[in-house]
């Protein structure tokens, strides 16, 4: 008896201590150090492999860097890296990059030419590594001058220079050379000239610290970043709740009472980058019907999926398309005016679908003349919780106007299965890629090539899309780096997202990205957009880092 | 005087403790008299009291949810995040649903849920149970070994996994999956109580008629096991509750499924205890326990009464034992 | 002797059972799911991996369902559970070994904690029969026994975490600023972290084992030989603790192994809540993940705790109480 009492009074003292300490513990962090809370779903594998699709957010950025940094929230504006200056060549077919001196890698060797055209010929001797496919364009990379290289491509492909330029990292030849089968490399130990180091990486947390050898002076004023591994949701909110994270990069639900109300050095920016969609399968009698979707557009009550469904985070989409504020300057707002702008209008829509020969049923559902009703199954993702809700909203909406949805909420694998092989009716799903102009999104839902016969893997025309004239502009706008024509060009893209009704955007997917101001200035916000803020847009990440400084 | 009902967990088989030993059996109790004396119990013993004023408002609001909840519970109508106003009685969810039509409406899930499984889970138990006794032998190794295996297998961790396979339940598949999986704890004390029954005389003089044993088994042996299978059935809808309430918290119900294990999937989504929500998922949880507290009432106070050495101790018997 | 091979002949039955379910499952479900899942990681796999993965889900394979499942069988026993999908590349043995220490530490103290202190508790109440803690705690552990566990957890999570911020209500220690290591902050971290979520565990598990270890108590006390030892006047505390609480505990120790498998489902969901990260968060994050390797083998891992504290909870009875092994 007596023996347990001691023992009981010895765990008794130890947990009294250690809720004194969690209490005093939990506060402020070092100045210097940034904590990032970007929920990964796994424990690192400390493999940092640039050219591996899983590791690339926490190399790239980091450790390598790419020849020029395009910000896609400022129209692609550009700020030289590697590269110091690039020019056009001949019929927008070649481009010569000018390479940067005085850069060095993180292991004292310096920068060469040669290493910027070894990297591009890496991804072109194995297929593999080229994840934005920059060689489906280039036909060859070469140095033609002591500091020049110069990028021949095969067609004008104008458009690429935003994966070549941006989303290509750079790596050392001397290592890269010796390494038998880059594919496979897990690249546990990365050299780069980027601005940080890894140093040392465990399962449970990636410590960079800052390169001694960093081309840019005085950068980076950060000393150290921390980038724990959040298996979820719950305890990466919880690190940026109570302080100990300060970059946040996740859903955060009821921000405000969760979060902006704790302090007021925590902020929060969603900028929006593509639409989220409707998408229905051209190739299904009814939905192929251009009056149906006119009406199921004009049927959504937008504003409120994004309140309701979205917690009012993504805002309403447009039926032209364009992302906004994101890229506002492309809006032809006159053409999305003229046609009543697709503003929620029931009326409106059951005005079509009677045009089109559709009467009310009995249950409340339009039906043709042949008795066919517009009753559909919509694909969504069981696991999104706010696209479940979205598509509540969705249902009622289309509800109302004699349109009947039954939503089927699948898994991950089962959604990408049915939507790429075109087995479904209504998906609802977003773009997986983003670009620094709203071409990028629409090429990839409306260009031909992109698509696929039902029962064949589309790429990204999952809707299954296919007008000759629309491929054309499409086309045209890869042959012009005038932006005036690329502005024209856009226009019409969106008079066929407006009269064709191919996708029904209705909400605007975002970024995630909170922020703590008490220790750490220089962030990106709506006034100073100088980067895509999360910290998983890479080689966005490395523009915040070099912008931030302890207070 | 009355059967022990051996309904709390681990003192099933004790040494000294034969199930059905005191000899209710012997007179021959007719299932009536012992529904009967559970009436009457309800009314003496305050924990069955309890267990049956919480159970029968739970069934009144399953069956007018209507009356007490005048919002569509799915409705997106409202305000998002609203807080607890005399419109909204609980608030409104982050998708601007009522919260309490949502818990009014989700009774109606949990009850069916509970009760088919309950008597479905209680059936399988006692044709197992019962045959495995009575038939004996073989038939009882092999239906015994099925049970025994059954109980030590983790139930909770073998739905998951099930639910796992199947993409998420729906409320269908969680009846189905529950009733196949968690009859076996109940089957094996009515497979005690039938084998401590199977050499009584009224059995013996059942058999000496002639009846056969089908009839033997149902119109004889059963209802004097009355008070042991309501047991089983409360017993069942017990774990039911908790079982299914659990797989829809942790996101592998229908998430779109008016139910209260499906509305703390979402509070726990939106963060609602972060939130200044919380009853958001006080609510539904405090509702699980009340409905499995009743059940657990009841299913304690036939077990006092049947072995009144559990019986509370009135002070008026002076002072307690030394 | 003849009883502790019966029980190990259980035990291996069982087993056997727990593996031809996990082989089962996935052969019987509709819509294939394995096949969605080897269709979603194809390409990023080895052959070895694709190989371990054909035969323990049966995919890409000719051969009839029992040739599967004797090699399905022969994998299992060589300890090959395969690869983990959500983690690959690395093996499902070694993603589960750093889980299980904090399902251990927090379940099996937790639960041993509970195990004593309900007891003892149960022990004293029974005792004091009608006193004031034996009028109280019927009714309450009843009530409590019905309580879903991850609730409680709510509670705490919403009390502690949330309101007071007296304790950390998230994860096993704190990622970000600490370091595993021996060191006394790392120690704290974890200890401070583990507090909710094990009374969380203490408080709804704690309730049956006073009342059955207060029910079989007063069966005991009505015994014949209490009788006789009080009519021998032999003090009170001697009675209770040598007579009738040693006699009552035995049947109490099985009713601990039986009860173990509940103990070990409400854990899952108390990892959950506070995101401890062991193998009940592990394995819902497989199901969410649909890394269904993963998922067979912690299901497997979970039966085969369960099985082992039953016997050696059966084996402990056997040797504490010799009616056991003569009846067995």
């Amino acid at each position: 008896m007596r023996r347990f009492g001691r023992i009981g009074l010895v765990i008794a003292a130890s947990l009294l201590a250690a809720s004194c300490s969690a209490g005093s513990g939990s506060t402020t962090a070092t100045k210097g150090v940034v904590t990032i809370s970007n929920e990964n779903g796994a424990l690192w594998t400390c493999d940092f492999s640039p050219f591996n699709g899983s590791d690339t957010l926490l190399s790239v950025g980091f450790v390598y860097e790419p020849l020029v940094y395009v910000n896609p929230l400022q129209n692609g504006k550009t700020t030289p890296m590697l590269a110091t200056s690039w020019t056009w060549g001949a019929g927008d077919k070649s481009i010569t990059f000018t390479i940067r001196k005085n850069v060095k890698f993180s292991d004292g060797s310096a920068l060469t030419p040669a290493d910027v055209v070894y990297t591009f010929n890496l991804l072109k001797k194995y297929a593999a590594l080229d994840l934005t496919g920059v060689w489906s364009v280039l036909s060859s990379v070469t140095q033609t001058s002591s500091d020049q290289v110069t990028m021949a491509f095969k067609t004008a492909a104008v458009p690429y220079f935003y994966y070549i330029a941006d989303e290509t990292p750079i790596v050392p030849e001397h290592i890269w050379s010796k390494i038998a089968n880059p594919v496979t490399y897990p690249d546990t130990n990365p050299v780069g000239t980027g601005p940080y180091e890894v140093n040392p990486c465990a399962k449970a947390n990636i410590t960079y610290t800052a390169n001694p050898h960093y081309w840019q002076p005085g950068e980076p004023h950060i000393a150290k970043v921390e980038y724990p591994a959040y298996t979820s949701n719950t305890t990466a909110n919880d690190q940026l709740q109570n302080g100990q994270a300060q970059w946040g990069s996740q859903y955060i639900p009821g921000i405000k009472p969760f979060y902006t109300a704790k302090s007021s050095n925590f902020h929060y920016w969603f900028p929006p980058t593509v639409n989220v969609s409707l998408v229905p399968n051209l190739k299904n009698s009814l939905l192929s019907n251009v009056k149906v979707r006119q009406a199921m557009s004009y049927a959504i009550d937008r504003s409120k999926v994004s309140t309701i469904g979205e917690s009012g985070y993504e805002p309403p989409a447009n039926q032209a398309g364009i992302v906004t504020p994101t890229f506002s300057s492309w809006l032809d707002s006159s053409q999305l005016a003229s046609d009543g702008g697709y503003a929620y209008n029931p009326a409106k829509a059951k005005q079509l679908l009677a045009s089109a020969g559709f009467k009310m049923g009995s249950d409340g559902v339009m039906a043709n003349a042949q008795g066919q009703k517009l009753a559909f199954t919509v694909i969504n993702i069981g696991d999104y919780s706010d696209w479940v809700a979205s598509m509540q909203v969705i249902t009622q909406d289309l509800q109302a106007v004699g349109i009947a949805l039954t939503p089927a909420n699948l898994t991950n694998t089962d959604f990408d299965a049915d939507l790429y092989y075109g087995k479904y009716q209504l998906a609802y799903y977003d773009q997986q890629t983003f670009g620094p102009a709203p071409y990028y999104e629409l090429r990839n839902w409306l260009d031909s090539a992109d698509t696929a016969p039902i029962g064949s893997v589309a790429a990204t025309n999952y809707e299954r899309y296919s007008n000759p004239a629309t491929d054309s502009l499409i086309n045209q706008y890869a042959a012009t780096t005038s932006t005036a024509m690329q502005h024209s060009i856009v226009d019409q893209l969106q008079q066929v997202m407006l009269t064709d009704v191919p996708i029904i955007p209705v909400v605007e997917a975002v970024d995630w990205y909170q922020y703590d101001t008490a220790n750490i200035t220089g962030w990106p916000t709506p006034g100073n957009p100088y980067a895509q803020p999360s910290a998983f847009a890479y080689p966005d990440m490395e523009q915040v880092l070099l912008h931030l400084k302890p207070r | 005087m009355s059967m022990p009902i051996s309904a709390v967990p681990a003192t099933v088989d004790q040494p000294g403790q034969q199930p059905g030993s005191t000899g209710a059996g012997r007179s021959r109790a007719p299932g009536t008299r012992v529904l009967a004396r559970m009436g009457q119990a309800v009314r003496s013993n305050r924990k069955a009291t309890v267990g049956t004023a919480l159970l029968a408002l739970f069934v009144l609001v399953s069956l007018f949810p209507g009356v007490i909840a005048h919002d569509n519970p799915g409705a997106d109508a409202y305000a998002p995040r609203l807080g607890l106003t005399t419109a909204h009685l609980l608030g409104t969810t982050a998708q601007g649903q009522d919260m309490f039509a949502q818990l009014v409406w989700g009774t109606r899930t949990v009850m069916i849920i509970a009760f088919v499984v309950g008597l479905a889970a209680t059936g399988i138990a006692v044709l197992i149970g019962v045959a495995a006794a009575y038939l004996g032998g073989l038939w009882d190794g092999s239906l015994s070994v099925l049970t025994d295996v059954l109980l030590v297998i983790p139930l909770f961790p073998l739905l998951i996994i099930i639910a796992g396979y199947a993409h998420g339940a729906s409320t269908l598949v969680l009846i189905v999956v529950i009733t196949l999986t968690s009859w076996s704890y109940t089957a094996r004390q009515l497979r005690s109580q039938a084998l401590s029954l199977r050499g009584r005389d009224f059995l013996e003089a059942a058999r000496v008629r002639g009846e056969r044993r089908l009839y033997i088994i149902v119109v004889e042996l059963i209802p004097t096991m009355t008070s042991l299978i309501v047991a089983a059935f409360l017993t069942n809808a017990l774990y039911a509750v908790l079982f299914a309430s659990s797989l829809q918290y942790i996101g592998l119900g229908n998430p779109n499924t008016q139910s209260w294990g499906t509305m703390l999937y979402w509070a726990q989504n939106e963060a609602a205890l972060q939130t200044g929500q919380p009853m958001w998922a006080l609510a539904p949880g405090a509702c699980i326990a009340a409905l499995g507290a009743s059940f657990a009432l009841l299913n304690y106070a036939f077990d006092e009464i049947g072995n009144p050495a559990l019986r509370p101790v009135r002070r008026t018997r002076g002072k307690p034992a030394r | 002797m003849r009883f502790a091979l019966r029980r190990l002949g259980f035990f291996v039955l069982t087993l056997w059972a727990a593996v031809t379910l996990n082989f089962l499952l996935p052969r019987l479900m509709p819509g294939n799911p394995a096949l969605a899942m080897m269709s979603k990681f194809h390409g990023e796999l080895g052959p070895g991996a694709l190989k371990a993965l054909d035969i323990l889900f049966g995919v890409n394979t000719h051969k009839s369902l029992p040739a599967q499942y004797f090699s399905y069988l022969h994998q299992i026993a060589t300890g090959n559970f395969g690869t983990s999908l959500d983690f690959y590349p690395a093996s499902v043995t070694s993603i589960i070994g750093s889980a299980i220490w904090w399902t251990l530490g927090l379940v099996g103290i937790t639960t041993i904690l509970a195990f004593a202190l309900g007891t003892g508790l149960g022990i004293v109440a029974a005792w004091r029969r009608g006193g004031r803690l034996d009028s109280i705690m019927p009714p309450v552990f009843v009530i409590t026994s019905a309580v879903p566990y991850f609730w409680v957890g709510m509670v705490l999570v919403l009390i502690f975490g949330i309101s007071l911020h007296w304790l950390p209500s998230q994860g096993g220690y704190y990622v970000s600023t600490d370091t595993p290591g021996l060191t006394l902050t790392y120690f704290e971290d974890v200890l401070s972290h583990a507090i909710l979520p094990a009374i969380s565990l203490l408080v709804t598990t704690i309730g049956t084992w006073i009342l059955t270890m207060r029910n079989t108590m007063i069966t005991t006390l009505a015994e014949d030989y209490v009788r006789m030892a009080r009519a021998k006047g032999l003090p009170g505390r001697r009675i209770m603790i040598d007579y009738a609480a040693r006699n009552a505990i035995l049947p109490n120790l099985t009713g601990f192994a039986m009860s173990l498998g509940f103990v070990v489902s409400g854990a899952i969901l108390i990892e959950y809540v506070f995101n401890y990260p062991g193998v009940g968060s592990m394995l819902l994050q497989a199901v969410q993940g649909e890394d269904y390797p993963l998922m067979q083998a912690l299901f497997l891992l979970i039966t085969v705790a369960v099985l082992l504290a039953i016997l050696v909870a059966d084996i402990a009875t056997a040797l504490l109480d010799p009616r056991t092994r003569t009846a067995g």
